[in-house]
């Protein structure tokens, strides 16, 4: 069914290129013959306050995409490096929260009880917390430190309820089906019934949930990174190269239109494959 | 019904008084020492111990903690410096008691979510109408279409685009400017125009998505089937029973998008530089200024948590099927 | 002081000027003479940090409180180094020291009045000095805590009670017993704590949301990060005043303005933004203001301070004073300036006072061609010290995306070096805490210092002497103890010549350098802009190169 949808397939390729970018950076970087930390005083102005030589923010033979502001650093490379960041924080947080909501929702619908109690009224806390604002203030006071696990931790911790909830509810439904009742009377306990009988029928729901986070995450990261709490210098990553671009848009655009097309382009197709997969396991659980 | 309401007042205030408490302690060890804002750039280690006496800031966390509270009900003093009831403390890099600063920047907010709001149910559920009624159309097929790019367009990235071409190179617009409506009512307006429609692409392109979705279900449902033999009007039809069920759920999820927009639109706010208490957040968070972190996260958290009793008790309203169970 | 300085270039009005006022003098530009009244129009991103003297302790700040409060004396009113000549101004002159310097009598002119139509006397003057000795209220110029004998006890007027050692023998006169005699004492009495207060007021916090004026303007009104408004205060007499010329008959302040908003509007001086002077530019507007018209708009100087590398040499191997000689050698301070902004907002910085400090001497310890670095021979000192094949030094940044930039040109240009530079980003709050602090403090920190005025005593003792390491709030960042320069310090002490205590200090900052604890990056500049109906504008060297605001005025008061 994917592959009679053109546009979808678009966005496969896109992103089969992105992920290629962020697995191959330091092969692609050797190509193209700048790196993403190397300064390149003659490609900007110092006298002007550092706004790149040529026309499109620098582009030329040596720097396909034009170089950034100030140092002259090659935004081809600091692309295809913070493609890697960005994919890695962004799949990190997915799996972590995926393990977290899948775990924590089933528990909570299958036992009940005081164990549902204390899950849920640690989600309501969750979920009433103004996220951003608590993620920023705590990444710019903790120290440095490793900042994109750092990252990964905060995103999932504020975001393992949303999934939870639907695996909750889920959860309360199965556990009363009939092949979960005969499980239990054929003497499984509780844990293997929950991930023996359980989890195999919430797959499609998991799989739905988890492809629609992934864009979410990387968008989050980008955002925690354009409020310059995200990875720190001179790592690259797309929400960083965003941030640095803001006082220099109406001089130098390319260096905001670049970084800003990827992120656009990446969740976009992103969102447009979780959806198709969406319809599809609907339509599947339907017939 | 009136427990209810009451159990779930009950229940808004542990949630607040919790977000307080962890707020209070993650906050506690990571932000600098009070006494040493205070004592400048000048300081002696003799100085900084006298200061952190008149501010009480020796005693254990807890009593501190019940010191916080308390200052919300009766006010407090910090050393020379009063700060009245309701106290949320008082920010000493600014000079400021925190709830003046929040409330000379609520209004700002406010207007923001307000319009934004506005902007996003009209465009969201007319355009997710049509889409519905018109399924399978090119108009149909389009709307979607903008609609998954509206969803992935990060706000910050539009934001930029926007101002790049509406302000720096058409000139159209003024750069935003936090005028009050009574001022000037005309740069008022443009100036609130571009977070305004920031702010609802977003939401709107969801909800757009969800009406359509949520209406088609209905419409195929059984019981509008039977009113559609009945021999009931078209239009009548449509408004009694496709969109009342198709739009409950889409007062759920307004009433928590608002409530969660009052506690301030952080980036929105700070890419076009309006004092709201999204940038007071951002701008208090880059400088380290704890307790004006501590009060903008509770505040937010107080909408949230209000936002979400409302909805429920509106859904209640709506929803005859709630109600037989709630009561 | 220790500086906000190189974060707030951008943010604050904070200002130096310089000799190099870029077209004042012109008569078209906005060096032309200013008219008598309108409004002057100020646009700024950060607020002032306190509007009460005894608190407020920086460039801009000193620079607005010119306009609001008088001191016994003040700097002169003039470009270049006339601005920062002392000059009598509540005084009838720079005071007349007795007991060989330790005692210092002023006497206060006629017809000085505050804002209330109260008379100025000494008794109000003593007032507002002993606020210093507060512990909540005198957070700010620390100078008269440090020279003024005073019971060890002494907690300010408000707690204490009244401060034996200023003697006030009668309305007019002054007298000030110092624990030691001190030679520039004149100089010191131009700080923000020697501003009157009625005597009785302006505890707490009284005077940081109603000031009460001595100057030639008064508090009209004042929105707490939002903006301010000062009119005339007719209680002063211009007669008395021979600095301000205060032109303006109102000044008006938006604060909470995002620094790219305040470019535009600058660039496009609209409306009242004609009216509108601001701070220094952001590096992004530079290629912006090339047209004749906005350059004959431009102002710019340097801003008086250094912004520095300190080097913990407590550390190993920073320790060896040859790794310290080859990272000074190595720094490729074209790539530090292109961070900070490129040539138009910066000079390259060779020595540790800056140009506008009287005595300075101008050369270059560690030269390489363009300063660009010299890598080989930073490579042969390394290998001479044992450490060609390098090492890992962690450097102290502020989270702020001009030092983090800084932070990484340094990290690049040591690469080569295969000394790995790993950079600890910490909050713009805590960060003077953290790097003053000995114990928490790491390998090396970007940072900077402003003279309080322009001496090498405000600037090499702080820094340098050895005996001021402290475990806390330490601004001897590299920890120097060295025995040849704490001698030299302590016989410059004794220099009663004021000049040759200056010449002195530009031959120690020789002395120090030899040392290398510190790698001297850049001597920032203000450039800015100015509205076209700006007039009587120069950039003043005593207030971080910020336009002189009781100069100031617009050239046509009618629009």
């Amino acid at each position: 069914m994917l592959k009679k949808d053109k546009g979808a397939l678009a966005c496969l390729a896109f992103l089969a290129i992105v992920v290629l970018m962020a697995v191959a950076a330091p092969l692609i970087t050797k190509l193209s013959g700048w790196g993403p930390y190397q300064f390149d005083s003659a490609a900007t102005n110092s006298d002007l306050g550092g706004v790149p030589h040529g026309a499109l923010g620098g582009i030329s033979g040596s720097h396909w995409f034009g170089v950034e502001p100030q140092n002259g650093r090659d935004l081809f490379a600091r692309i295809v490096y913070g493609a890697r960041v960005s994919i890695t924080i962004s799949l990190s947080a997915t799996l972590l929260t995926g393990i977290l909501g899948v775990v924590l929702g089933m528990l909570a619908g299958f036992y009940r009880g005081w164990v549902d109690q204390v899950i849920s009224r640690l989600m309501d806390f969750l979920m009433a917390f103004p996220a951003l604002i608590f993620m920023i203030a705590i990444l710019s006071s903790l120290p440095a430190g490793n900042r994109p696990v750092l990252l990964v931790v905060v995103i999932s911790a504020f975001g393992w309820p949303y999934l939870a909830r639907v695996i909750r509810g889920q959860t309360m439904t199965l556990a009363n089906r009939e092949f979960v009742e005969a499980a239990r009377a054929s003497g499984a306990k509780g844990t293997q019934v929950v991930f023996r009988e359980i989890l195999p029928n919430l797959r499609g729901s998991i799989v739905v949930m988890t492809t629609l986070a992934i864009p979410g995450y990387i968008g989050t990261e980008a955002g925690l990174s354009f409020l310059g709490v995200g990875v720190s210098p001179p790592t690259a990553s797309w929400g960083q190269m965003i941030a640095s671009s803001v006082s220099w848009y109406s001089v130098d655009p390319m260096f905001f239109a670049i970084p800003g097309a990827f992120l656009f382009l990446t969740v976009l197709s992103l969102t447009v494959l979780g959806d198709k997969i969406r319809t599809m396991v609907d339509q599947g659980v339907a017939a | 019904m009136t427990r209810y309401v009451l159990g779930r007042l009950g229940s808004v205030v542990l949630i607040l008084l919790a977000v307080c408490l962890f707020t209070y302690l993650i906050f506690f060890k990571l932000s600098p020492d009070p006494a040493v804002m205070i004592c400048g750039k000048t300081c002696t280690p003799d100085r900084i111990d006298s200061i952190r006496n008149v501010l009480g800031l020796n005693q254990p966390l807890l009593s501190q903690f019940w010191e916080f509270l308390r200052g919300i009900f009766v006010g407090r003093q910090y050393g020379s410096v009063h700060c009245p009831a309701p106290c949320l403390g008082y920010s000493f890099q600014t000079n400021e008691s925190v709830w003046s600063m929040i409330t000379a920047r609520l209004p700002v907010s406010v207007t923001v979510a307000v319009g934004a709001a506005v902007l996003w149910l009209l465009a969201g559920v007319i355009g997710g109408l049509v889409s519905a009624i018109k399924q399978g159309t090119w108009w149909d097929r389009s709307a979607m279409a903008l609609a998954l790019g509206g969803v992935s367009v990060p706000n910050y990235v539009l934001a930029l685009v926007l101002q790049y071409v509406l302000v720096v190179k058409l000139q159209v617009l003024p750069f935003p400017a936090a005028v009050s409506f009574v001022d000037n009512p005309v740069v008022w307006f443009e100036s609130y125009l571009m977070p305004w429609v920031v702010l609802a692409v977003g939401y709107a392109c969801l909800y757009a998505r969800l009406t359509r979705s949520n209406v088609i279900d209905t419409l195929s449902e059984n019981y509008y089937r039977t009113a559609r033999a009945k021999g009931l009007s078209g239009s009548l039809i449509m408004r009694r029973h496709a969109l009342r069920p198709a739009l409950t759920p889409i007062t759920t999820i307004f009433g928590m998008d608002f409530a969660g927009l009052l506690g301030g639109a952080l980036i929105t706010e700070t890419v076009f530089g309006l004092n709201g208490i999204g940038k007071l957040a951002a701008d208090s968070i880059a400088k380290n200024d704890q307790p004006v972190i501590m009060a903008v996260t509770l505040l937010a958290a107080f909408f949230v948590v209000i936002g979400n009793v409302v909805v429920d008790l509106l859904y209640t309203a709506l929803d005859p099927r709630v109600r037989v169970v709630s009561t | 002081m220790l500086v906000g300085l190189v974060a707030s270039t951008a943010l604050a009005l904070s200002a130096c000027g310089g000799g190099t006022t870029g077209s004042s003098g012109e008569s078209a530009g906005p060096g032309a003479k200013a008219a008598q009244g309108g409004t002057l129009q100020v646009l700024q991103n950060a607020a002032y940090s306190h509007l009460d003297p005894a608190r407020g302790f920086d460039g801009g700040v000193n620079n607005f409180y010119r306009l609001i409060y008088r001191t016994l004396t003040t700097q002169g009113a003039a470009p270049g180094a006339d601005g920062t000549k002392i000059v009598p101004d509540l005084a009838t002159d720079t005071g007349k020291p007795s007991d060989g310097g330790k005692t210092w009598t002023f006497t206060l002119k006629d017809g000085l009045f505050f804002e209330t139509g109260a008379p100025i006397t000494s008794a109000d003057v003593k007032w507002g000095v002993s606020r210093a000795w507060d512990p909540e209220i005198g957070i700010g110029s620390p100078y008269a805590k440090q020279l003024i004998e005073a019971p060890a006890s002494y907690q300010g007027p408000y707690k204490s009670g009244d401060l034996s050692t200023i003697a006030t023998p009668d309305a007019k006169t002054i007298v000030f017993h110092l624990k030691k005699p001190f030679a520039d004492f004149g100089s010191v009495v131009a700080q923000n704590t020697f501003t009157p207060v009625p005597k009785g007021q302006g505890a707490g916090n009284q005077l940081d949301s109603k000031p009460i004026s001595s100057g030639p303007y008064k508090l009209a009104e004042y929105k707490p990060g939002a903006s301010l408004k000062l009119v005339r205060n007719d209680k002063w007499d211009k007669k008395t005043d021979d600095v301000r010329t205060a032109n303006p008959e109102a000044f008006q302040w938006t604060f909470g303005l995002d620094p790219a908003t305040i470019d535009e509007r600058m660039i496009a001086g609209q409306g009242t933004d004609a009216d509108a002077i601001a701070g220094t530019i952001q590096a992004a507007s530079v290629a912006r203001i090339q047209t004749p018209q906005l350059k004959q708009r431009t102002m710019t100087g340097i801003n008086g301070c250094t912004t520095y590398m300190g080097l913990n040499t407590t550390k190993k191997p920073l320790d060896n004073v040859k790794v310290r000689q080859a990272i000074n050698l190595a720094i490729n301070k074209q790539t530090v300036r292109d961070a900070d902004g490129g040539s138009a907002l910066a000079e390259i910085g060779t020595s540790i006072q800056p140009p506008t400090v009287a005595g300075r001497v101008d050369y270059d310890p560690y030269p390489s061609p363009d300063h660009k670095g010299d890598v080989e021979g930073a490579r042969k000192l390394l290998t001479d010290a044992g450490f060609a094949s390098g090492f890992t030094m962690t450097l102290d940044t502020r989270a702020q995306p001009k030092m983090q930039a800084m932070a990484v040109a340094i990290q690049q240009a040591l690469e080569p070096l295969k000394i790995t530079v790993k950079i600890n980003t910490i909050d713009t709050a805590t960060y003077y805490e953290v790097i003053g602090t000995t114990s928490q403090q790491h390998d090396a920190a970007i940072t900077g210092w402003c003279p309080d005025w322009p001496s090498g005593a405000t600037f090499l003792p702080p820094l340098f002497d050895g005996r001021n390491i402290t475990t806390k709030g330490n601004t001897n960042l590299s920890q120097l103890n060295d025995a040849g320069v704490n001698a030299k310090i302590d016989e410059i002490s004794k220099l009663t010549d004021v000049q040759a205590a200056n010449a002195a200090y530009g031959e120690l900052d020789k002395q120090i350098m030899a040392l290398a604890p510190v790698v001297p990056l850049l001597y920032e500049k203000v450039l800015m802009l100015v509205g076209s109906n700006i007039g009587g504008a120069y950039l003043h060297d005593g207030f971080s190169g910020g336009i002189d605001l009781v100069s100031v005025g617009l050239k046509d008061a009618g629009k």
